[in-house]
């Protein structure tokens, strides 16, 4: 993993040496630009058949769950010793097992969803790195890990959940069809330089937000901004199959380069997908926008904490700054196919 | 290759408050609160404190209850300013050390039954007092599941201790009373018919 390789005096040499080649490995045969959802899923499968057959017994049944068992909902924001996670951990594997799985996360993510997870757990090494989380919580890419709920097939209903502190990725496919919902991306320290360069994990979320808040007029932001603090998620972690009254301005009363803004928004999450399952998604999300609203609580200068939530017939998206703007949750549902309930039921 | 990042991981998350997440379901004839409450790793030995009384290291059965009971009773509901009587219908306490840590959420539902309304505009207000000096709050309320209920509105105060719902409550479908009541004339109708044709027979 070239982001997990770069990692600070962490990585012994040969490591990095090792998960480098397998990354440019990886890169030279990158898949082209606009494939079928039927393509992404078949490169994932043999992805993921990669993982597996890299594993011996012991690491096979720590990746391997039933597709229905409870490790469906075995993911939180919280770290390692606050939260305890049962599957395959990232800190447990060789330099090769460590390649095939971020060869398995390139390949189901598109670039820019691949960039935000390596950002959000790089961002987590810097956490371990500034000292100790406090008591018995641990920070760091070793506290990634990553299950396979059912067996990788082209064909049947199986999930890709890979997750630790401030992330949850939970990729179900079915066939052609996929959902990621629900899904947690989020950041901590939400900002911070590598290799001389700023690295901002949910920054385009955040600008985009604002972006399109600037562009309200008077009596739409009115509308849109909520007259209360929302201090964290309101369907974050264990709140499954709860759907709340939608609030705010409804899309359907924004102009069009509003509406193509607020879409822009909801791409930095349905985008993190592999594009042969996003654009299908965005689709969906677009034919209902009329029916799609936007809500914001907080001050409307970038660079304020302020909370925002999009909300549809098919969508849930949060951000929701913890009193900082270094410290943000989000999370990504589509109440008609948390954990691909739609799609695994055709 | 070094972070150069200039970050103080103090905190990975919310240590010194207590958030008291609520959501209401709005039916014609009763209000469920779902309330969770998670209390901060640094305010967590507090409330454990205020929960576990006799100091054993876990929450006894006496103890949850007496503990909702105190939830409940900072819970105020009332619907177009009628006070609603709340009554706890369950509760779930997670493991003294899970709240330890900052992960355990105690889950409590409570419900109140609605006076008749008529149908029109209606005023559901939810009010949490508990623990004011560290609460952080979040009330909303859920989309309804009888189609009866139409929620047009939600004003909070700015802290979210108090949301106030305005929903229209839809009469009763045409005909949901008026066919039960058909067939069960046409069933007198059709049993009377007989006995009198028996007995004419008879006769």
């Amino acid at each position: 993993m070239r982001s997990m390789l770069r990692l600070p005096v962490l990585a012994p040499l040969g490591l990095l040496a090792a998960l480098t080649a397998t990354g440019l490995a990886q890169r030279s045969a990158a898949p082209p630009a606009r494939a079928s959802a039927a393509e992404a899923t078949a490169r994932i499968v043999k992805a993921a058949q990669a993982v597996a057959a890299s594993l011996d017994d012991a690491g096979r049944a720590k990746l391997q769950f039933a597709f229905d068992s409870t490790q469906k909902t075995n993911w939180s924001n919280l770290p390692t010793g606050i939260y305890e996670r049962h599957s395959l951990r990232m800190g447990d594997l060789t330099p090769p097992q460590k390649a095939a799985v971020m060869t398995l996360l390139e390949t189901a993510l598109s670039p820019d969803g691949y960039r935000k997870v390596i950002e959000i757990v790089r961002g987590d090494e810097v956490l371990r790195n500034g000292g100790p989380g406090g008591g018995r919580v641990n920070f760091g890419e070793a506290e990634y890990y990553l299950a396979f709920l059912g067996t990788p097939s082209t064909t049947t209903p199986w999930m890709l959940q890979f997750g630790g502190h401030h992330l949850a990725i939970n990729l179900t496919l079915a066939g052609s069809a996929a959902s990621m919902a629900p899904s947690l991306p989020a950041a901590q320290p939400a900002k911070y330089t590598f290799e001389g360069k700023e690295i901002r994990p949910l920054g385009r979320e955040n600008d985009k937000a604002f972006e399109l808040i600037d562009a309200l007029d008077a009596g739409q932001r009115s509308q849109a901004i909520l007259g209360s603090t929302v201090a964290d998620l309101v369907l974050g972690p264990g709140q499954d199959g709860k759907v709340i009254q939608p609030e705010g301005l409804k899309a359907s009363a924004m102009t069009p380069a509003q509406q193509t803004m607020l879409l822009g928004i909801v791409r930095e999450w349905a985008g993190i997908m592999t594009e042969g399952f996003a654009e299908p998604r965005m689709a969906e999300i677009r034919a209902n926008l009329p029916q799609t609203w936007f809500a914001w609580s907080g001050p409307t200068t970038n660079g304020s904490a302020a909370y925002f939530r999009i909300q549809g017939p098919t969508l849930v998206i949060e951000y929701a700054p913890q009193r900082t703007v270094d410290h943000i949750h989000t999370i990504y549902r589509d109440p008609t196919n948390d954990y691909g309930a739609k799609i695994a039921a055709k | 290759m070094l972070f150069a990042g200039a970050v103080s991981p103090t905190s990975a998350h919310r240590r010194d408050e207590y958030l008291q997440a609520a959501r209401l379901a709005v039916d014609p004839d009763r209000v469920r609160v779902e309330l969770d409450l998670t209390p901060g790793i640094a305010v967590a030995d507090g409330v454990i404190a205020s929960i576990d009384t006799d100091r054993s290291g876990a929450i006894s059965a006496a103890e949850a209850q007496a503990y909702a009971a105190i939830v409940r009773q900072a819970v105020r509901l009332d619907v177009d300013e009628t006070p609603l009587v709340v009554a706890l219908s369950a509760s779930a306490f997670p493991d003294v050390a899970a709240m330890r840590s900052g992960e355990g959420a105690i889950r409590l539902t409570l419900t109140s039954a609605l006076p008749p309304l008529d149908p029109g505009r209606h005023h559901l207000r939810y009010r949490n007092a508990h623990r004011a000096d560290i609460g952080v709050y979040l009330a909303n309320a859920l989309v309804p599941e009888n189609p009866r209920v139409d929620i047009t509105g939600q004003q909070r105060d700015v802290a979210q201790r108090e949301l106030i719902v305005a929903y229209d409550l839809h009469p009763s479908r045409p005909g949901s009373g008026v066919v039960p009541f058909a067939a069960s004339v046409g069933v007198a109708v059709l049993v009377l018919a007989a006995l009198a044709w028996r007995r004419r027979r008879i006769s």
